[in-house]
Formats: C-alpha cells, sequence, structure tokens
C-alpha cells in the first residue's frame, strides 16, 4: 500500500527535513555517541587501548566513594537551592502583583541579577565572601556581628549554602516573574468571591492563589532542579569542588572525571546517570504536580 | 590540464582548511616552519625571542599559547587529535603518562641538544628523563624556596630566620604574642596545581617520600614524614592557629599576593617568584623578602626541598619527519640551550625579566645573573644551596594526573580537621596502588 501525501504534507516534510538533519547531526549523534563511550574504557592519556566493558564503567561509579558524596551534596545543593528559590520567588511575585509605584520599573531591576553572566556572577560572589578585601566581612565587622575577617569559602560547613546562595541570588528573578505571569492571568472573580465568603488573606492565597499557580510553580520547579542538579560554572569559579570535597557535586565529578583525569569512558557514563536522575525527578514533578493541576 | 586539477584540490584543501579553523590554519602556516604550544607565560618575552629566532635562522614559528590551568587538557586533546605540533612545553609531572602515550619523542639520538647536558644541572636532566630515555631540554626549573619577611622578623626581635618546623612554630607564636600579626604563617593550600609541591616540599623537609625506590606507596606510614608533615600542618591551623584555617582557599598567587602585602611572616613559594615579591611596583613588602633554607621537620628532617622543570619536548611526528626534525631541534635548542651566537639568551632573559631559574650552569657565572640575585635576593647563595637540596617528586607517574585530585582533596581534609592524617594517607595511599595495578 503506498502513502498518499498531500502537497501541503509534502511541503512541511521537505521544510522540516533539513532542521532534522541538523538535529541528527549536532544532537542525535553526540548523544548516540556519547552512550557508546561510556561502554568503553577511554582514558585519553591511553590512546592505544580502548576496549569495550559493557556497563563496567557505571558499575565502578556507583561503587565509587566520591559518587556518593557527590550525590548527597548534589541532593543537599539542589534542595536548598530549589526551596528557596521558590520561595522567594513566589513572595516577590506577590510583590510585585500588586499595583503600587515603580512598579514597572522594579520589574525590570529584577531582571538585572537574571541577565548577568553566570561567570561574572560566580566571581562576583567569590569577591564578597573573600577572606582579606571581601565586602561580607566587612559588613559583619561593621556590624560587630564577627570579631575578625573569616575564610567563608574555606568553611566546609557553609561552602555549600553559600553557592547555593549566589545561585538563588541569579535564578530568583526568572523565577519570580515565570511566577508573576501566572499570577497575572489568575481572575479577579476568584478573589472576590473569596473575600464575599468571608476569607482571610492567608486563606485567600492557600485557596486561590496556590492552586492557580500550580502550572508556573510546576515550570519553576521542573526548571530550577534541572539548572540546579547540573550547575557547574559556580562550582568552578568559587570552589572547584573544596575546600576537601565540600562542594564535590555531580557535575563537578563529571568535570574531574572527563577533563582532569582524562577518563572519557566513566565521564560519559557519569554524564549519563546525571541525565537519567534528571529526567527522573522532572518526570516525578510533571506527574505529580501535574495530575494535581488536571 | 593536470596543473588546473592540483591547483583545484590545492584550492578545495585550503577551503578545507579555513573552514576547519585553528587545526587547519595552523598547518598551514607551519608549513615550512615551527609550530610550538606553550602555556600563557613570559608571552612576551617568547615573542621577542621567536622575532629574534626566525631573523636569525629564517625558520618561521606558529606560536600558541593556553593558559596553564588548562594547558594540559588542551595539549592532550591536540595531541590526540594528531594536530601538527612540533614543539611543546612540557612539565616533568606529565613525562611519564605522555611518553607512555607516545606524543613525546626521546632525543637521545639528537646529539646537538645532548651535548647541552654537560652543562646542566644534574637534577634537571634526570628530570627530563622517564624509562632511561631523556625526553627534552630545560625551559627552566626551579624549587619551592621558604621566605620571610625581614622586617616583621626585626619587629618580633628575631635575628635568625628558623631552621626547623619547630622553630617555625616557635617564632610565629613569639610574632603572635607580640601582637603583630594573627597569622604569621601562610602556606597557600589550595587546591590548584602548586599544592602538591608545596606539600611535597614539606614531605621531604620531614625526611619523607610519598613512595619508596621501588615506587610502592610509603605515604600513609604512621612514622613516615608525610604522615609527620600532615600533622604539623593540622596542628598549626588547629592547635598553634600560626596558620589561618581560609589556606585551603588560597591558591599560589593570592598567597603570592597576600605575602607580597607584608601581612605575614613566612611563607613557602616558587624561587622565581622573589622578583615579584621584592619589586616596588609588585608588593608592598619589596625589599623585606629573603629566601632562607627550607626548615628541617622532626628528628629525620632535613633541608631538602621539592624541586620541578619545564622543558621543551619534540612530538614522534615532528622527529620522524627529517625538515620538520631539522627546524624542531634548531628551536629548542636556540631557547632551551645557546642561540647563534652561542648563548643562554633567553634562559638569561626569563631569569631576568621573570625571576625564572635555569638549568644551565654556566649562567650562574654571568655577572648580570650575579647582580639579579644580588638586588632581588640578597645574593644567590642560599638560592643556590636551597637548589642542591631539590629533590624531584617522587610521585611523577604515568597515573599522577588522576592520583594528584585525591591527593589535593586528601591534604585539605587534614587541614580542615576531616581526617586524621594517617586516614587521609592512607587513604590516598590505597588510591595510589589502585592506580599503579590499574595502569598494568
Amino acid at each position: 500500500m503506498r502513502l498518499r501525501l498531500s502537497y501541503d504534507d509534502r511541503s512541511a516534510a521537505i521544510l522540516v527535513l533539513p532542521v532534522l538533519a541538523v538535529l541528527l547531526v549536532v544532537a542525535a549523534y553526540p548523544i548516540l555517541y556519547s552512550f557508546w563511550v561510556s561502554l568503553h574504557d577511554i582514558v585519553l592519556t591511553r590512546p592505544l587501548r580502548r576496549p569495550f566493558v559493557w556497563f563496567e564503567n557505571y558499575e565502578r561509579m556507583l561503587g565509587d566513594a566520591r559518587f556518593h558524596t557527590a550525590v548527597l551534596r548534589t541532593t543537599l545543593y539542589t534542595v536548598v537551592t530549589v526551596t528557596v528559590t521558590t520561595v522567594l520567588a513566589v513572595g516577590v511575585a506577590l510583590f510585585l502583583n500588586e499595583s503600587f509605584r515603580g512598579n514597572r520599573l522594579l520589574n525590570t531591576l529584577l531582571l538585572l541579577p537574571w541577565a548577568t553572566p553566570s561567570i561574572v556572577n560566580g566571581l562576583m560572589w567569590k569577591w564578597i565572601y573573600d577572606p582579606t578585601y571581601g565586602l561580607m566581612n566587612a559588613l559583619l565587622v561593621k556590624l560587630g556581628l564577627i570579631d575578625s575577617y573569616r575564610a567563608w569559602l574555606g568553611d566546609p560547613d557553609l561552602t555549600l549554602l553559600l553557592i547555593s546562595n549566589a545561585a538563588i541570588w541569579k535564578q530568583m528573578p526568572l523565577a519570580a516573574l515565570l511566577l508573576l505571569v501566572t499570577m497575572k492571568a489568575i481572575p479577579d472573580d476568584l478573589y472576590r468571591a473569596a473575600k464575599v465568603d468571608g476569607a482571610t488573606v492567608f486563606q485567600r492565597f492557600v485557596h486561590v492563589t496556590l492552586p492557580a499557580l500550580r502550572p508556573g510553580l510546576m515550570l519553576v520547579l521542573v526548571y530550577e532542579t534541572m539548572i540546579s542538579i547540573r550547575h557547574f560554572d559556580l562550582f568552578l569559579i568559587m570552589t572547584q569542588g573544596g575546600p576537601g570535597d565540600a562542594s564535590y557535586t555531580l557535575s563537578w565529578l563529571i568535570y574531574v572525571e572527563t577533563f582532569r583525569s582524562l577518563r572519557f569512558g566513566t565521564g560519559a557514563a557519569l554524564s549519563y546517570l546525571l541525565a537519567m536522575l534528571t529526567f527522573l525527578l522532572s518526570w516525578l514533578f510533571i506527574r505529580f504536580l501535574g495530575e494535581r493541576n488536571s | 590540464m593536470m596543473q588546473q586539477a592540483v591547483s583545484r584540490r590545492t584550492a578545495l584543501q585550503g577551503l578545507v582548511a579555513s573552514a576547519l579553523g585553528g587545526a587547519g590554519a595552523a598547518q598551514a602556516q607551519a608549513a615550512g616552519g615551527v609550530n610550538f604550544i606553550g602555556w600563557s607565560a613570559a608571552v612576551d618575552q617568547v615573542k621577542a625571542h621567536i622575532t629574534a629566532f626566525e631573523r636569525d635562522t629564517g625558520v618561521r614559528v606558529n606560536y600558541e599559547n593556553f593558559p596553564w590551568a588548562q594547558f594540559r587538557t588542551a595539549l592532550v586533546t591536540r595531541l590526540v587529535g594528531n594536530a601538527p605540533i612540533d614543539v611543546s612545553w612540557i612539565s616533568d609531572a606529565w613525562l611519564p603518562e605522555f611518553a607512555e602515550a607516545g606524543w613525546l619523542a626521546d632525543i637521545d639520538d639528537i646529539a646537538s641538544l645532548k651535548r647541552y647536558n654537560a652543562e646542566a644541572a644534574n637534577y634537571c636532566t634526570q628530570s627530563m628523563t622517564y624509562k632511561g630515555k631523556q625526553y627534552g631540554l630545560s625551559y627552566y626549573g626551579d624549587h619551592m624556596s621558604f621566605m620571610v619577611n625581614t622586617e616583621v622578623m626585626a619587629k618580633a626581635g628575631l635575628t635568625a630566620p628558623p631552621t626547623t618546623w619547630e622553630e617555625v612554630t616557635e617564632q610565629c607564636l613569639k610574632i603572635k604574642a607580640a601582637g603583630i600579626m594573627e597569622y604569621p604563617l601562610l602556606l597557600s593550600l589550595g587546591a590548584d596545581t602548586w599544592l602538591i609541591e608545596f606539600v611535597s616540599a614539606l614531605t621531604f623537609s620531614f625526611g619523607g617520600s610519598f613512595v619508596d625506590d621501588k615506587g610502592e606507596s610509603i605515604m600513609g606510614a604512621a612514622n613516615g614524614g608525610a604522615v609527620a608533615a600532615a600533622r604539623w600542618l593540622h596542628d598549626a591551623i588547629h592547635k598553634h592557629r600560626i596558620l589561618a584555617p581560609g589556606a585551603v582557599e588560597t591558591v599560589e598567587l593570592n598567597g603570592l599576593r597576600a605575602f607580597g602585602s607584608g601581612a605575614h611572616a613566612f611563607t613557602i613559594e616558587p624561587t622565581y617568584r622573589i622578583r615579584a615579591l621584592n619589586d616596588a611596583a609588585q608588593a608592598t613588602a619589596h625589599g623585606k623578602i629573603r629566601p632562607a633554607m627550607m626548615p628541617k621537620g622532626g628528628p629525620r628532617g632535613t633541608h631538602d626541598t621539592c624541586g620541578w622543570i619545564r622543558f621543551y619536548g619534540i612530538t614522534p611526528a615532528a622527529k620522524a619527519d627529517r625538515a620538520r626534525r631539522e627546524r624542531a631541534v634548531k628551536f629548542i635548542e636556540y631557547f632551551g640551550g645557546r642561540d647563534t651566537k652561542g648563548e643562554y639568551s633567553f634562559q638569561k632573559l626569563l631569569l631576568l625579566d621573570m625571576g625564572l631559574p635555569s638549568c644551565a650552569l654556566p649562567i650562574a657565572q654571568d655577572a648580570g645573573v650575579r647582580q639579579f640575585w644580588d638586588r632581588w635576593a640578597g645574593g644567590g647563595a642560599v638560592v643556590a644551596e636551597q637548589a642542591l637540596k631539590a629533590r624531584k617528586k617522587d610521585v611523577v607517574s604515568p597515573w599522577f594526573g588522576e592520583w594528584v585530585e585525591t591527593s589535593n582533596q586528601a591534604w585539605q581534609s587534614v587541614c580542615l580537621n576531616r581526617a586524621t592524617p594517617e586516614a587521609a594517607l592512607g587513604a590516598l595511599g590505597n588510591k595510589w596502588n589502585e592506580l599503579k595495578r590499574a595502569f598494568r
């Protein structure tokens, strides 16, 4: 049986083909090839051997103590960053949803941290935390909260939280704007009806705003989780995975394994593990938040 | 007709080369020249000397440089991709893995380069040798130096630099007690490429080693020098509080700046930094910084320190091609040996401009070089004596690049009080054994 295509279908197929071809070359092929690489024991400094090892790289990494540390650090970093970003973003969106003078200007200013390049953001916060000339030390000493300058990023108990703070500063504005857009779409009738029913401000927030925000929240949660779980630039600039292993996250481990140890096989395997973890989390968010929403 | 076909092909090759960018361009540019890759150090001096080389020999040079931090990865990816490299700067730490990978060619059969061994410090030649073969000619050779701020010492009534690490503690405590500064000792223990040199210098000064003569790990031995050095570091931070806990955040360059600001009394720095530290344009404490012998640690302590070398290596592809080899050898000799006038002009330039010590023994007699040490280090005697006690890192191996990541973490975890010296260095020794086994 011959497939009969209309003129429009054929035209559409012809127009889409070049893009598909490009996608195959720049996306599908690298993805499949990196999976193939992950099944080999490729160490760049040993170019004469690259044995096929099936899933040994995955097995090795899953049993590696560094992987366990990295998962722990990544989880902590992601939970803190996503939670604080989302909560702050809801607050800021609620504030910006009110009508007041200068609202538009504030909306524009809010975007500044988000528009700052990640490298600049990392350097800025590194300087703020600097133990010799950092603004944070100067401020805290002036306020009498500490006696002398401290090496904040050198404290393994604080490192991850301080990096998280730098990430939140950059990520929160976009999250707030995404939520604000959703908030603006909530019909005023709902609030008026709630008021007629005698609902307090808090009750209106819980029973009207929050349910209506779910699509926006889902978007923010998925986006922020995917960004946080794979975050790399701040770790590279601010701590290089240190001190010790205090900021040794999954993306940092992938970098070390691939570009420092030059183990492309295990590096690719780790990348796949991280990708699977990201997909799983995104799916969970969409499944549960999406269902409730429907 | 044939002529036309060839020119079409050539034109097409040109187009492909342009489209491929860097590598193609490098190949095209280097036809009849030398492709040289280095890290972004002494760039102006290198460029100036390349101009002189091109003028004196008629050989063109295509020079590329990358930041030091990314250099190894950049070089490896180019070597794996068969980029047309003739000569490259190489760190002694990479020699075994590069030689094993077949990315470096030995120079044993190149008499015009080998003859420089007669005029080079033995330690330098050894550092360029792997499995009995020599792989290059030196770019520079240096060692870790213990440096003191004489002004701070004088303020505290200290007349002589400490000769043992115990004395370092005592003098630091005295400086602290006098209220001169909170942390008299500065060590850059941030996890950058210098950390292994710092901890090797400390370990050697405690009479220790990381591995024995057979390359077996002894770094975790409870009575070994590495554990003793780590314990001393731990106590300096947590017991005596003479070294800031933030040292783990301080990378070498920041340490240099901090010491140059006069905020500390003692430090360990690469010797070549003495010039910057005593330069009024670069350091507040200029004129006050002097090198001293590395303090001895514990009952088996020595004044030994860690030395290293960077050298010019030639690739097998360049060596295999007669014309390329001839040009590359000329280049290496001009830069790492004597120029066409018979002088170590580049070695001397590097020392006078940058403070980079040379492996070539004859230049120590040069009046300009002697003046240099007098001006920037208060004389060259201590530097020369310390140079004689410089030891190659004993952990240089084909698996060094991978092991050193774990090493940095292990030393930092001791400094952070997250692991005992025995546990951290024991685990580090296990990692060494694991990588060594895996390499076979």
